[in-house]
């Protein structure tokens, strides 16, 4: 119990969603095998019958429903119970649809394995199945459930990606891309409820009367609900990643752009710090390696903060929407993000999903908090008109078809094995480009309670 | 309404979120009971060389032109062809086995059918150029071997497509049936071709460049598995006979059995391989028979009509019933392997055919005639004379294909209330291709 509370005591820095565990530093990696976690036979039929049930559409008001940290007991259990509730079906559905994709795809070894992560994470949960937990000690198990379940899937898209990359043979472009779309978009919301429930456990009373008195009060003076920052700086958000983006940067190509941040730098919102971090790592990615390509690495990247105002009523227009943002199309390329925590639902459920992919801000509900919209701004030379749509594809990259082989081949020499453990991790990969998933990926991390992304060339 | 949606699907995947947790509740019901197999890993580079290849279709008249004048060099040639042939048919059909979900593969039957089929690839592909005579037996002996394992593939496979209906719809079920089966014919028949030319050769009455004897003997007739004069009449008299046995030992001696009238051109003969013709005229009457007992009753039944009619290129062969017509809710499902209303009742009857091989003396121990020169086993041979009680739903949709194979035709017209009349079209001359799947069209697939 002792080393689950140690691993989260930055719960307030939560975990980055794709990370290699090996490349946290030491306190923040999750226990791996400090006690056997107790699995169950998982059965065709058990697989069946929880994907026959229809899927829970996820909310942040359902990550929020038991109450401020630092949680009672009761408050405890039931968002173990709650969590117990959808994630068995969610699981049961990820392995229903992997198993739709033809037997070559799901025989390559990388995908094979990810099938495999999914079964283990269901037997893991079976054993819970059809009960209610009522203690604290089942309470534990469960959480060390959720942490198992965390860490075996951390490093899914990788080897997805790998997988994809080498069956590209046997399945069609669009196939994947439909399957990863949802795929994608659906993993999302697993791993969210998950580290939601781990992060409530660690601030929770029950959990933290042994524990010293600073962490108590830290806890009590704490903006975070489980993952949910309430006092999110995006200024803070932007520099943090500017500096990890940088730092490959300098290490690939001996410089790195500035970035300047306008607007309103000391604005904050509620929201889940880990998924902005990743689409404005992946963004940053994309423009530091255009602007420096393009050989403009003198000029600074601009960037933009604007709070939305508060809407009058429901459905009214929206502040900014990608046709108002100005366009140069010879030099400028922006690039803007809208976040509006709505409490909108996640669109991985059988809810229907938000429009294609430069689809503007989705009408604000009634009990918005404000939004805001980030606006990037590179002059690395623009989007070449015939890439422009496959943008938003899986696996398209503007990386040749030697990386792939490099990519594909395993070995991939010397260089990126360095890379990998020097950079610390900046989302998947590690590397400023290559795999393709950047942009689809953080649109739906971006879409996820309804929020958009928008491309101006 | 909501079948008929499944119908247009390919795949679960394409339906929306919310219809797909239905799919997945009607497969839970459905699957319950059934056993996940999971095909070992291969590296898919060597089945990737062999798929790459074109198949060379070829001809009746080809075959029995390659087969007139047999010498040495020509049956090394013959071997050779099937060597190649083989493994690149079969590697196709893997490709396209290896394209279903995942869900579908991993079912026990298909699972088992896919095992057998990689099996024969790994073994046919290894096969070196035949050289000799030596070469050429050892090669025999390996054909013969897997013509043997794989005599149970037609009702594994029949039983796998009705199981994964709710993985893949009736309409692509229905396609990989019907490639599977159509690359099967033409594989067994080049084999089984050479087989017989190779036993021809041997034979002690074969003399390569001696003048044809005074007196024809019926193995002239033959050049390899096909023969040149398939009587028309002949057969169908034949399959009469045989179906009219099997019906009275199963319906009792006190019901009366149809007569099977012929009418027509009656000295019609064309070029054909005996087993198929006789599977699929036999088939046909074996239906028509049923139709007409199980309706009428053990009153005087009317005849069951045989009209022969010989066209310049074609032969026609009719095939009139009194019985009754199809029933409306059967009808829909009348070519398809996935039935619609009779699926669990026609799983359960194919779970109880015998292995093939095993039933061909049990059944008929005086039957087979020309199947006499067939030394191994013949998959059709043992389903003609399985028991009328033993409801495949096969019958037809297979008999289509085998019609279909050399460029023939196979249709049925029911009247309903009153009988059925079966349309079958064969093609005289023998110089259409083996209607087969190519690497364009299944591509497109």
């Amino acid at each position: 119990m002792l080393s689950l509370r140690t691993a989260a005591r930055h719960h307030g820095v939560a975990l980055r969603p794709d990370l290699p565990v090996h490349n946290l530093p030491l306190h923040r990696r999750l226990p791996s095998g400090t006690r056997p976690i107790q699995t169950a036979t998982v059965k065709d039929a058990d697989i069946a019958r929880l994907a026959a049930k229809p899927l829970h559409p996820l909310t942040l008001a359902d990550l929020c429903k038991n109450g401020r940290p630092p949680l009672s007991k009761q408050s405890l259990l039931s968002n173990a119970n709650f969590t117990l509730s959808i994630l068995p079906s969610r699981l049961a559905h990820r392995i229903q649809s992997l198993r739709s994709l033809p037997y070559i795809v799901v025989a390559n070894p990388n995908v094979n394995k990810i099938h495999n992560n999914y079964v283990h994470s269901l037997s893991t949960l079976l054993p819970y199945a059809e009960r209610k937990i009522e203690t604290l000690e089942e309470e534990i198990k469960f959480t060390e459930a959720m942490a198992d379940l965390v860490q075996t899937h951390s490093n899914t898209i990788a080897i997805l990606a790998k997988g994809f990359l080498e069956a590209r043979k046997y399945i069609s472009k669009d196939e994947v891309t439909k399957f990863l779309d949802e795929h994608l978009r659906a993993r999302i919301g697993t791993r969210l409820i998950a580290e939601q429930h781990i992060a409530l456990h660690m601030s929770s009373k029950p959990h933290n009367d042994l524990s010293d008195q600073d962490q108590h009060k830290e806890d009590e003076d704490s903006s975070f609900i489980g993952v949910i920052d309430t006092e999110l700086k995006p200024a803070a958000l932007v520099r943090a990643c500017e500096n990890t983006v940088g730092e490959i940067c300098e290490l690939k190509y001996g410089v790195r752009p500035t970035v300047q941040i306008v607007g309103s730098p000391d604005a904050t919102i509620a929201h889940i710090p880990m998924h902005i971090e990743y689409v404005l790592t992946e963004l940053l990615k994309n423009s530091f390696r255009a602007t420096i390509e393009a050989g403009m690495e003198k000029e600074a990247i601009e960037i933009t903060i604007a709070p939305s105002p508060p809407p009058p009523e429901p459905a009214g227009k929206p502040s900014t929407s990608p046709e108002d943002l100005p366009i140069d199309p010879a030099t400028n390329t922006p690039a803007a993000i809208t976040t509006h925590d709505q409490g909108a639902v996640d669109a991985a459920s059988s809810s229907p999903k938000p429009t294609a992919s430069t689809s503007p801000n989705i009408r604000p509900l009634s009990h918005a908090t404000p939004g805001v919209t980030i606006r990037i701004r590179d002059r690395g030379g623009g989007i070449d008109p015939s890439n422009l749509a496959k943008l938003w594809e899986y696996g398209f990259t503007t990386f040749n078809e030697d990386e792939i082989h490099d990519k594909t081949s395993g070995s991939g020499g010397g260089g990126m094995a360095g890379l990998d453990m020097l950079s610390g991790g900046a989302g998947q990969g590690s590397e400023l480009a290559g795999l393709g998933y950047g942009l689809p990926l953080g649109r739906a991390y971006a879409e996820y309670f309804g929020e958009s992304v928008g491309v101006g060339d | 309404m909501r079948v008929s949606a499944r119908n247009l699907l390919k795949n679960t995947l394409d339906l929306p979120p919310s219809l797909r947790t239905q799919a997945y509740a009607t497969a839970a019901n459905t699957s319950a009971a059934q056993p996940c197999t999971v095909p070992p890993w291969r590296p898919s580079n060597v089945l990737d060389d062999w798929v790459a290849r074109d198949v060379r279709p070829i001809s009746l008249r080809q075959l029995t032109f390659f087969g007139r004048t047999l010498t040495e060099p020509r049956l090394l040639e013959s071997a050779n062809y099937v060597r190649l042939e083989l493994p690149t048919r079969i590697a196709h059909r893997l490709r396209n086995m290896q394209t279903l979900p995942y869900t579908a593969l991993t079912n026990e039957h298909i699972s088992h059918v896919y095992e057998l089929y990689y099996g024969a690839f790994e073994r046919f592909r290894k096969v070196s150029e035949v050289r000799n005579l030596d070469d050429n037996d050892r090669y025999c002996a390996v054909l013969k071997q897997t013509l043997n394992e794989h005599l149970s593939v037609i009702p594994r496979l029949a039983m796998g497509v009705l199981e994964i209906q709710d993985t893949i719809g009736p309409d692509q079920s229905d396609l990989l049936m019907k490639t599977l089966l159509r690359s099967r014919i033409s594989r067994r028949v080049i084999a089984e071709q050479h087989l017989a030319l190779t036993e021809t050769f041997h034979s002690p009455w074969h003399f390569p460049n001696a003048k044809k004897p005074a007196t024809l003997t019926p193995e002239d007739d033959f050049v390899g598995e096909i023969l040149l004069k398939c009587n028309a009449k002949e057969i169908i008299e034949k399959c009469a006979a045989t179906a009219t046995q099997l019906a009275s030992k199963a319906y009792g001696s006190e019901v009366a059995i149809p007569k099977i009238v012929l009418q027509g051109h009656l000295d019609t003969t064309f070029p054909y391989i005996p087993s198929h013709i006789e599977y699929i005229i036999g088939e046909l009457l074996r239906n028509s028979i049923q139709a007409v007992i199980e309706q009428k009753g053990s009153s005087e039944p009317p005849p069951i009509e045989v009209l022969i009619c010989e066209a310049a290129q074609h032969v026609i062969i009719r095939i009139s019933d009194q019985g009754g017509g199809i029933e409306r809710d059967v009808l829909p499902y009348l070519w398809s392997f996935a039935k619609g209303p009779r699926r669990y009742r026609r799983l359960e009857n194919l779970a109880t055919v015998p292995r093939l091989k095993a039933t061909m003396q049990e059944l008929e121990p005086g039957a087979a005639s020309h199947s006499d020169k067939v030394k191994h086993g013949s998959s059709l041979s043992s389903l003609s004379s399985r028991p009328p009680e033993l409801r495949l739903g096969m019958g037809l949709p297979m008999s289509k294909i085998y019609a279909k194979y050399w460029a023939g035709s196979l249709e049925l017209h029911s009247l309903e209330g009153y009988g059925c009349d079966a349309f079958l079209q064969i093609s005289r001359l023998g110089n259409k291709n083996e209607v087969l799947t190519t690497r364009a069209s299944m591509d497109a697939v």
